[in-house]
């Protein structure tokens, strides 16, 4: 029995010892970390997956457990991308500013996701919001700007606000701040409220359409080994809170027959559309493969909020799956760009090329992650598609269809173009002394390459983990055999697909192998129309790679950040308008509105 | 275990099947342009002729890309029904088993050209991937308002509930998701005006740029099992399936060839101009078809 309030404590300690580590020697205090980490997610996966946690608070004040199924998932999940990233601190953490804080900020942030999961209260379940936001706000910084961190911040904090001004609304509506009940006894116009404050605390956390601009740039200039945690676990905190908005709060009737769907959920399927098209769009134009990772998660988070705003048992599935494939797939390839930065020193596509003939395991661990994440069998990415495909069929939800459709094939061409140009294509002469990631880091590429396939191969383990989740919420569970999976409309069997595979696989290698063999030659020793390339660099196609695809768009692919910039100078002008008038330089000014707020607060207290 | 023999045995059908009908299509077509064309199995030298040859490599990924294409196509073709009764997997054949399979092929054969180094073939790459942006949403979304119509996503299923007695094939029931099955078709063979990522008489870009011998044969093979897979599919989507191989021979035919005859009478559309093609009318007539069917419930 693991106590929740211990394991905690646990960490809270871990992350300071961490730091005296860390500033004698960073690789011991790395070490350190990897081994809380390892403890954390063991205790969790030991006792967490069946409920066995010990909630019970001894020494912690007005703080109180509560644990679900649905907090135990993404504990779990958030757990095991923190745990596998820990194993990439040692080769990165001696190129930051601050070192000694990282292990100790990275460790403390951990306490304040697995609270936040674990907690049935909703003061609880801010404040270890804010820790996670706090935290790293702190990490974001060590990266490439410190921009980035602010902006994060900035948009945490509106989400954040929300979600306060939401709670304190079911306080005074329902008079407790119990997650569950709290919740569900909401009606009428309150629930409206509650709604969509807690929609745009998840759309600002999650990095959905309209507020995804923090997205790319948080992900882009994150340390290297800190992206896929922002992306792969804490980016899942707006999923979490998507889900308490969308299902807990008693849904209203629909209004329209043929769409069998609450005008609220309704609209959250069609914004996640507008983020699953916006952030397919802008991924195929971006030139870094970290920013067009992230815009990748922006499509993905419109993913798990169209599963969850469909109100049935099957699409609920199918975005729990999604959330678990695309934090796995998501986690794979940022560590494989980080491996890759670490050897180059960029994750600029058009720097890089070749990375394969010295790389071939960060290759494959990339080739893998990408497989999942467009949904292509046999990954995981495949199979939770397909629950979501077929909640979308069944329920004939057109629109929503043309961006599911259009971000999954979509999703092809934009995480071909760093396999395509930073691994495959010409070998660049400045990276021939390249060499593979020294053991320590290939340990978790190597597990998650696992992961990515046994997800895709025998889903049925996990679907039924799930299946607890989806009864726990009040619907119905899938239908799950040893190995087939049973949609509304047709069956999956995601291991005869990858035997067949496999089957095909081996029938076009015995074809291969008993054909003549062919002779080696070099890269460059290729068609070249008659010109002579002397310079491997001229010969690799990596920029503008969908130029004529790109040029329909690109005209209008700013008016976000332009909007954005135009608001920023709104507020800004808006602060210099409360300066001028309240913190002027004459004395006057200022005693004048003194007088004045005390004559409103006074004429307040006679009325 | 037997599912799987009779799989291969499809895959491998798939693959005399489209290559004789591509030969007699070669005829066919050179009647048109007043030749006489090559005779019917010309396709089959050509294939086997690659394959007895030396070639070259480009490294390891250029050999393994080329397998991962023919193993993928060969497993989906395996999923595949020839008519109502011969199916390798009965009640796997699910719809989206074919368009994500098929990637994993497509997938393959993409790593092999940009592995082989040159840069045209990445272009070809670039172009093969647009040309699928542009078809698959309209063509996905006809395949969403069958599914949606039918409650069935087995391909098996689709094609006995059009053979059932009162409905119509949805090449008639969905006439306007009809037209963008065929025009869907069209892009997905790589058929005029759609054929922009091979071109074949105009430039040398193209995924295959590099590629000779048994590699170069090979992916001749796989494009034989994608054109049938490809083919197969409209067939039971739209035509009804076959209730016997005869049936199906005979749809086969006419489908391949007719798209072959409307190709060979067109131009090339530039890339940007496939794409802005299928999101303007194509896209327009599948959501108009899908609102009328779903939400209205007007089926013919």
């Amino acid at each position: 029995m693991a106590s929740i309030e211990l394991l905690l404590v646990f960490l809270v300690f871990a992350s300071f010892i961490a730091y005296g580590l860390t500033k004698l020697n960073t690789f011991a205090g790395s070490v350190f970390t990897i081994f809380s980490m390892m403890f954390i997610f063991v205790s969790l996966a030991m006792y967490g997956l069946d409920l066995g946690m010990d909630t019970t608070v001894n020494y912690l004040p007005s703080i109180a457990f509560e644990q679900t199924y649905l907090g135990a998932f993404f504990a779990l999940i958030i757990t095991f991308i923190y745990l596998m990233v820990s194993f990439f601190h040692p080769y990165f953490i001696d190129t930051y500013k601050y070192k000694d804080t990282y292990n100790f900020l990275f460790i403390l942030s951990l306490v304040g996701i697995i609270g936040a999961f674990y907690t049935g209260h909703f003061i609880n379940l801010f404040f270890f919001f804010e820790l996670v936001i706090w935290t790293t706000m702190f990490l974001i910084p060590q990266g490439k700007s410190e921009d980035a961190a602010i902006k994060y911040f900035g948009f945490s904090v509106a989400g954040s606000m929300a979600m306060l001004a939401g709670i304190f609304l079911i306080y005074q509506e329902a008079g407790t701040f119990a997650i569950n009940s709290g919740l569900a006894s909401l009606t009428g116009g309150s629930a409206t409220v509650v709604f969509i404050l807690f929609m745009v605390a998840a759309f600002a956390k999650l990095g959905a359409f309209p507020l995804h601009i923090w997205l790319p740039i948080a992900h882009g200039n994150a340390p290297h080994p800190f992206s896929p945690v922002l992306s792969g676990a804490l980016v899942k905190l707006g999923a979490f809170i998507g889900i308490l908005g969308l299902i807990k709060i008693a849904p209203s009737t629909p209004v329209f027959e043929a769409i069998d769907l609450p005008i609220g959920q309704y609209i959250i399927a069609l914004l996640g559309s507008l983020s699953i098209v916006f952030g397919t769009l802008m991924a195929i134009k971006e030139d870094d493969a970290k920013k067009l990772l992230a815009y990748s998660s922006m499509s993905h988070g419109g993913y798990i909020l169209v599963a969850f705003s469909m109100l049935d048992g099957i699409a609920f599935a199918g975005g729990f799956y999604h959330i678990l494939a695309h934090a796995l797939a998501s986690a794979g390839a940022f560590m494989a760009i980080a491996t890759v930065a670490r050897a180059t020193g960029t994750t600029k596509i058009k720097e890089l090329g070749g990375m394969i003939h010295k790389m071939p395991i960060t290759y494959l661990a990339y080739l893998i992650a990408i497989i999942s994440m467009a949904g292509i069998p046999p990954m995981g990415g495949f199979v939770s598609k397909w629950l979501i495909f077929q909640a979308v069929t069944d329920q004939g939800l057109v629109f929503v269809g043309i961006a599911v459709f259009f971000g999954s094939v979509g999703s092809f061409l934009y995480v071909f173009r760093p396999l395509s140009a930073m691994f495959l294509g010409q070998e660049f002469s400045e990276y021939k002394d390249n060499k593979e990631a020294p053991l320590l880091m290939l340990i978790p590429t190597f597990i998650i390459m696992g992961l990515n396939i046994y997800t895709g191969v025998l889903p049925s383990g996990i679907l039924n983990f799930i299946n607890n989740i989806v009864v726990e919420l009040g619907y119905a569970s899938v239908t799950v055999t040893t190995f087939e999976v049973h949609g509304t409309n047709g069956i999956l069997n995601p291991g005869l697909i990858s035997l067949v595979f496999a089957v095909g696989i081996a029938i076009a290698f015995i074809i291969f192998i008993l054909l003549k063999k062919s002779r080696k030659v070099g890269l460059m020793d290729t068609y070249t129309a008659g010109n002579f390339v002397h310079d491997e660099h001229v010969f690799h196609y990596s920029e503008d790679f969908y130029a004529p695809l790109e040029r329909l768009y690109e005209k209008h692919s700013h008016w976000m950040t332009v909007f954005y910039k135009a608001l920023a100078h709104k507020v800004k002008e808006l602060g210099h308008m409360c300066q001028y008038l309240f913190m002027s330089k004459h004395m006057s000014a200022s005693i004048l509105w003194i007088v004045a707020v005390i004559f409103l607060v006074l004429v307040g207290e006679l009325l | 275990m037997i599912g799987i023999l009779i799989g291969i045995g499809i895959a491998f059908f798939g693959f005399v099947l489209q290559t004789s009908i591509g030969g007699i299509n070669r005829k066919i077509v050179g009647r048109l342009q007043k030749r006489h064309g090559p005779r019917w199995y010309q396709e089959f030298i050509d294939i086997f002729k690659l394959l007895s040859k030396r070639s070259v490599c480009h490294g390891w990924i250029f050999d393994f890309g080329v397998i991962m294409a023919l193993g993928g196509i060969i497993a989906t073709a395996m999923f595949m029904p020839v008519t109502s009764s011969i199916v390798a997997f009965e009640n796997y054949d699910n719809f989206f088993i074919y368009v994500y399979l098929l990637a994993v092929g497509m997938l393959g054969m993409a790593m092999s050209a940009s592995g082989s180094g040159n840069p045209w073939a990445s272009i070809g790459v670039m172009r093969a991937l647009t040309t699928m942006l542009a078809y698959e949403v309209p063509f996905l979304i006809v395949a969403l308002t069958i599914l949606n119509l039918t409650d069935y996503s087995s391909l098996t299923d689709i094609m006995l509930y059009q053979q059932a007695a009162g409905n119509s094939w949805f090449l008639i029931a969905l006439p306007l998701g009809g037209i963008v099955g065929v025009l869907a078709l069209m892009g997905m063979l790589g058929k005029k005006p759609f054929e922009t990522y091979i071109a074949p008489a105009e430039i040398a870009s193209g995924p295959m740029v590099e590629y000779g011998g048994k590699q170069l044969g090979m992916l001749f093979i796989m494009h034989e099992i994608t054109v049938f897979i490809e083919v197969s599919l409209f067939v039971h989507l739209f035509l009804g399936g076959a209730s016997s191989i005869v049936e199906f021979l005979i749809k086969y035919f006419i489908v391949y060839t007719v798209v072959n005859l409307i190709s060979n009478v067109n131009g090339r559309f530039k890339i940007d101009q496939v794409v802005v093609f299928f999101y303007k009318w194509p896209l327009f007539m599948a959501v108009t078809q899908a609102i009328i069917a779903i939400y209205f419930g007007w089926v013919i």
